[in-house]
């Protein structure tokens, strides 16, 4: 058996492409070199505890899809309607309903009363439609939430029948049924969602009513077309029968005794005023009167709403009446907040429950009465805000939860300007209604959204923090301070800024910290973190670092992420300090995440920033420091293995670093290098993944011959192939990506064998040798893989057995296997001997791999192998031609490949080889 | 096979000097032989005493003799077809027929229109507007009777219509809506009340309209100026003063005719709270002196408190006056409009 000689200088001067210079890479897109890492960190999410959703919903109210309403040919309330239905689902979610619900008696007599009750009357006039009683009479009762709600539905279909049957006066009465329920505000938490029941039945009632007299207006009696009403029809225009129904349904409606319902239905049927005349907003004016009549704060509220919601049906866009709404509401308002709690307590019940009940109508009110930007103006004037020549009126105080939505809802236009006004009037405006620490806080981020305008910056802040200070809590204290601390950056406001910290600082030292202590502080911290570009100056503010140390668990590890994201935004990292404390974050980061559970997208995102960190930290020219870094990394992250993987790649360019510098003092750069390489022996192993084991070690050892640390590399390559020794069949090895990836590895390996000078102590093939037993010795090696080796080592043995090696360690005093070996007998005869062992081996082998395609293709594969790097003899040909045989019985012989490889042996050889 | 009387208005409102006009519609399976066919006007005010002011005696007579008003029988000749255009004037003048028969035909809808003169010039008839209440009812009935002989049930129908006054004998002064203030207090109360709201105190202000178009809304305001106790309700009842003239005496009775909340709860203290009535059409009328009758209204404000004993005490007449409630009544002239 003979090696084919090779001549590496004329193969690449054949076989390599003429090359042409270019001016531009081909795949660069545009010539302009972007960075692209500087733009990737805007991924993390940023946790704003304001926009949570409240979770304290204990129970979904069943999904009570509220009826699509067809606003029939009113295109004007088309809009507003919708927004109407889903503030509506919004209401039924907030407010969780318990499932069983305390009525008063009348309520339960109207939810489980039989549906018999309904006779017809025998004169359609008042005092049918007024069975009232008292909702003194009996006490409280409970039904179940599910039961009421069935039965408002049950109510809305009666109605609807008894519409569709001509039979208007049942319609009514159960209308006012319906109606009336509306009164029993004994229901509490379920009143919200009575309320979206109620008057979608009531808005039906409208539509239909509404619906009934357009057609009478529009046709005869014989059902002839008399006219066609345009969206702003005239009441002149309208026929005197249409007009007669009209006044008959209003008459109808004001004959029901009770106030309420009686309200609630006139304002359902509000739109059809405009059959009898033009001008309706005296009549929405006078309903507005009339609800000051309900004296259930929770009742006048809703009634409100609903009265809102009915003026948007009109074609006038008057806001008087939502104005009339706000100050009648201050008026209730004022006297709940000054009632004594003892006074008719049972009357008002609880009473924070009554305005957290209310608070949505408050909400929806202000939100109308700002909602066309050009009117904001006289809004302001008419709510009693400012005066003509727009100036605040001085200290009156306002009812803290309106004053809350008004400021919501103000255009920021108006607010900054006047910032301090604002303040002293949440200042002055204090009462139960609402935390008055959040008006502080809403106006601070008011003003934070046009921080520009702002004016007299230093007297607010002066004053917040005047304001803030008083406040005993530390949280309410946070809560302040966090809404204006973007002033305070933007303006750059350092002393106020120091004092302030050391103040929180204090206050943190003396009390235990709640969670939502450390919710308004990590927003304070961040709001300065993401303020400044650079970390050194973040970490120079007084006790900025320990009030990072006082924080604890998820807001910790948010802060530490957000201070790790900032700081790797900038190129390099050099600042020692900000290095060490940097480092110290990092590791609180990685003890606060259980990285156990790499699931997780959190636990990816710290390990992403902690590597970038580490990847970013540059010690210059001071190595020894920045290994001694990585020496701490090492330690101090050691649960995240793909960071160990880094390090080491670190430390290997720490090394290569180390030689490009070429120090006069080559001894200590020799010493250190192999610091570097001992700092990846012990740090490799502990990593558990086998092929990337098997990569850094592969990487070291050409670190260690780049630096011409023969022994260290042999020891490397060592303990790559050892590493393959212990593989675990479970380890996840055997699937086929792993396998051609250990393929390309040991190809890897042998390519860098030939580079490496034989070890006269262990024997010149002392590692193929190695690897040749693993192949043997390891059970989880497919025939594949061990065919694949065999080949790469059979060209490996070629190789070394050529005169000149095609390419040299690149260390002037690591010397090739073909200048040591030069004609040495007993060297070429063990490549034979070696070769011959393969040889064998692949012979035996190939039979074993039970795939017949895989077959015929890896006997193919060495037979190109055999052919290329051994002279074909008798031999040879005889091994040739019996691999050929086992792929044409596994392949079939027109396969391509096959003739491919039989014609390339042909060449070779001038004796036929295979078919013909 | 039936008949019935369709008036040309849907309200069936009617001014007395206006023709009374509409459509006598007979469905029959087959034709039919007639003797005649009789329409009748009749508008009476009918008055019945029981209780109320009236003594002992005057009550046993219960139900007194009706006071006419307009009684006008139209007999038809009974050779008469009915499928032409007819014209029915008053009594004494002549009829006109287009064409005589005795047979209504068949048909499955017939249709004879008519019109009637309520009304003549030169006569003197006092139209009292259509009014319900509970001892006077002033009411105008249409009928129609198609008489068939001797083995046969006549068939009839009627219908009631409602008279408006006209407008021309309206009287001509102007309706300047005249509002009259009151107060209630503790002091003005002609009735025990609870001693809490004796000691508390309290007063409730107001103005109210006392005299009103019957097509208008009753509209005032009224104000919670202080009160002790906490309010229950405050409701607006509309009361009816019925007279009925019986012998030398007059027997009067008071009922309520609506009754309207306008406040419900403890409302807040020197707050507006608007009145606003509509008032019920039928169950009121113009007020009307006649003489053996006469119909006139008043309005109440009736406080009520919050109290214990209300849960206690059975439901009474709410006119009764009980000792947690506290009134204010006022005449209430109505005028027709013009």
């Amino acid at each position: 058996m003979e090696f084919k000689a090779r001549d590496y200088r004329d193969d690449d001067k054949l076989y390599s492409l003429n090359r042409v210079s270019v001016s531009s890479h081909p795949l660069c897109s545009s010539p302009s070199k972007s960075l692209s890492h500087t733009q990737d960190h805007g991924s993390i999410e940023f946790f704003d505890p304001l926009r949570e959703v409240s979770t304290e919903i204990l129970e979904p109210v069943e999904d009570i899809a509220v009826a699509e309403k067809h606003p029939a040919s009113r295109q004007t309330s088309h809009l507003s309607s919708k927004e109407w239905s889903s503030f509506n689902k919004l209401l039924m979610q907030r407010f969780p309903v318990p499932k069983m619900i305390s009525v008063s008696s009348v309520t339960s007599k109207t939810i489980k009363g039989s549906k018999a009750t309904v006779e017809l009357p025998a004169n359609t006039q008042s005092d049918e439609l007024n069975d009232s009683q008292k909702l003194t009479e009996g006490g409280f009762k409970t039904v179940s939430q599910q039961e009421f709600i069935k039965r408002l539905h049950e109510l809305k279909d009666e109605i609807m029948r008894s519409w569709q049957s001509d039979d208007r006066v049942t319609t009514l009465k159960l209308s006012i049924k319906v109606a009336r329920l509306l009164m029993d505000t004994s229901v509490a938490q379920f009143y919200p969602t009575l309320f979206v029941l109620a008057t979608d039945i009531m808005d039906m009632l409208g539509d239909m009513v509404w619906d009934r007299i357009k057609q009478k207006a529009e046709f005869g009696d014989d059902g002839t077309k008399i006219c066609s009403l345009s969206d702003d029809f005239d009441a002149n225009s309208i026929c005197f029968e249409a007009k007669e129904t009209c006044t008959n349904w209003f008459r109808k409606i004001a004959s029901v005794h009770d106030l309420l319902p009686r309200i609630y239905l006139e304002l359902a049927i509000l739109p059809c005023w405009r059959f009898l005349q033009d001008d309706v907003i005296n009549d929405l004016m006078r309903l507005v009167t009339m609800i000051k009549g309900v004296a259930d704060p929770l009742a006048s509220a809703y009634c409100r709403f609903f009265l809102i919601h009915c003026a948007q049906k009109l074609p006038q866009r008057d806001t008087g009446h939502l104005i009339s709404c706000i100050s009648d509401l201050k008026i209730e308002l004022t006297r709940i907040v000054s009632m004594k709690e003892t006074k008719y307590g049972s009357f008002l019940g609880d009473r924070r429950l009554v305005i957290s009940l209310m608070e949505p109508t408050i909400e929806y009110t202000m939100r109308c009465i700002f909602k066309d930007p050009n009117q904001v103006g006289d809004m302001i004037v008419n709510l009693g805000l400012v005066n003509k020549s727009l100036e605040l009126y001085g200290e009156v105080p306002w009812i803290s939860i309106i004053l809350h939505y008004l400021l919501r809802e103000l255009p920021t236009a108006v607010i900054c300007p006047k910032a301090v006004e604002f303040l002293h009037l949440v200042d002055c405006s204090s009462d139960y209604s609402f935390d008055q620490c959040l008006n502080y806080k809403m106006l601070g981020l008011k003003l934070c959204e046009e921080i520009s305008q702002v004016n007299t910056v230093d007297v607010l802040i002066d004053e917040v923090v005047k304001v803030a200070t008083r406040r005993k809590s530390l949280d309410e204290y946070l809560k302040i301070l966090d809404a204006y601390m973007d002033i305070v950056l933007q303006y750059k406001m350092g002393d106020y800024l120091s004092s302030v910290l050391s103040a929180i600082f204090e206050k943190l030292c003396n009390e235990v910290v709640t969670d939502d202590e450390l919710a308004s502080l990590q927003s304070i911290i961040l709001k300065l973190v993401t303020h400044f570009d650079d970390m050194k100056y973040v970490f120079d503010l007084n006790y900025f670092v320990d009030i990072l140390d006082v924080m604890h668990g998820t807001s910790r590890s948010i802060v530490s992420m957000h201070i790790l994201n900032n700081a790797t935004r900038n190129d390099h990292i050099n600042d020692p300090t900000t290095i060490k404390l940097l480092f110290d974050v990092a590791q609180s980061l990685h003890d606060s995440v259980d990285f156990s559970n790499t699931k997780q997208d959190d636990n990816q995102q710290a390990q992403r920033l902690i590597a970038r960190f580490i990847d970013k930290v540059d010690h210059g020219t001071d190595l020894d420091r920045h290994l001694t870094f990585l020496v701490d990394c090492r330690g101090a992250f050691s649960t995240m293995n793909d960071l160990k993987e880094i390090l080491v790649h670190s430390s290997n360019l720490l090394a290569t670093r180390a030689l490009r510098l070429r120090s006069k003092k080559k001894k200590d750069n020799l010493n250190f290098i192999k610091s570097c390489i001992t700092y990846n022996e012990v740090t490799i192993p502990s990593i558990p993944s086998y092929s990337r084991q098997l990569i850094l070690y592969l990487e070291t050892a050409e670190v260690s011959l780049l630096g011409g640390l023969i022994s260290h590399s042999d020891g490397l390559l060592d303990s790559a192939v050892s590493c393959l020794q212990d593989v675990n069949l479970l380890d996840g090895m055997r699937k086929n990506e792993d396998i051609d990836g250990i393929v390309s590895l040991m190809r890897k390996l042998c390519s860098f064998i030939l580079m490496v000078p034989g070890n006269l102590e262990q024997g010149v093939t002392y590692l193929p040798k190695s690897i040749l037993s693993l192949l043997d010795s390891q059970s989880w090696i497919t025939p594949k893989l061990r065919i694949k080796i065999l080949c790469s080592l059979l060209s490996l043995f070629a190789t070394f057995s050529q005169n000149e090696l095609p390419y040299h360690a690149v260390h002037e005093e690591v010397i090739g296997n073909d200048r040591l070996f030069y004609g040495h007998a007993t060297y070429s005869q063990q490549l034979v001997s070696l070769s011959t062992i393969i040889l064998h081996n692949i012979i035996d082998i190939i039979p074993q791999e039970s795939s017949q395609n895989t077959r015929g293709k890896l006997a193919l594969e060495a037979c190109n192998c055999i052919a290329t790097s051994l002279k074909v003899n008798d031999e040879i040909s005889s091994v040739c031609s019996k691999l050929v045989e086992t792929a044409r019985s596994c392949l079939g012989p027109n396969d391509k490949y096959l003739q491919s490889t039989i014609n390339f042996v042909h060449k070779q050889s001038p004796l036929s080889v295979g078919g013909k | 096979m039936s008949v019935e009387i369709k008036l040309s208005r849907s309200n069936r409102t009617y001014h007395p000097n206006e023709p009374l006009q509409g459509k006598i519609i007979t469905k029959l399976p087959s034709s039919l032989s007639h003797r005649g066919i009789q329409l009748t006007v009749n508008g009476s005010v009918n008055l019945q005493v029981r209780g109320g002011s009236a003594g002992l005696i005057e009550s046993l007579y219960g139900v007194l003799k009706p006071v006419r008003i307009v009684y006008l029988p139209i007999s038809l000749s009974p050779f008469l077809s009915l499928s032409q255009c007819l014209l029915v004037h008053h009594g004494r003048r002549a009829l006109r027929f287009n064409h005589l028969g005795r047979l209504l035909q068949a048909q499955h809808r017939q249709c004879i229109p008519f019109s009637i003169i309520l009304n003549h010039k030169g006569e003197d008839i006092k139209f009292y507007e259509t009014f319900h209440g509970a001892n006077i009812n002033i009411q105008y009935l249409l009928t129609v009777d198609i008489v068939r002989g001797y083995l046969h049930k006549s068939l009839s129908a009627t219908v009631e219509f409602i008279i408006e006054s006209e407008l021309a004998n309206l009287p001509q002064k102007p309706v300047s809506p005249e509002t009259v203030f009151f107060y209630i207090t503790q002091d003005t109360q002609r009735h025990a009340l609870l001693p809490e709201l004796k000691s508390g105190g309290f007063k409730v202000s107001g103005r109210i309209c006392t005299q009103c178009l019957v097509s208008d809304p009753l509209v005032g305001e009224l104000t919670v100026e202080t009160s002790a106790v906490p309010i229950y309700s405050i409701d607006v009842h509309l009361l009816r003063v019925e007279s009925i003239m019986v012998g030398e005496k007059i027997a009067t009775e008071t009922s309520i005719v609506q009754t309207t909340q306008i406040a419900d709860g403890d409302v807040c203290r020197t707050i507006s709270l608007p009145i606003y009535l509509i008032l019920p059409r039928l169950l009121t009328c113009p007020t009307v002196f006649a003489g053996p009758f006469s119909v006139e209204f008043k309005v109440t404000i009736v406080v009520t408190f919050q109290t214990e004993l209300y849960n206690v005490q059975p439901k009474s007449d709410p006119r009764s006056f009980r000792k947690w409630v506290a009134m204010e009544s006022l005449p209430l002239e109505l005028v027709q409009s013009q």
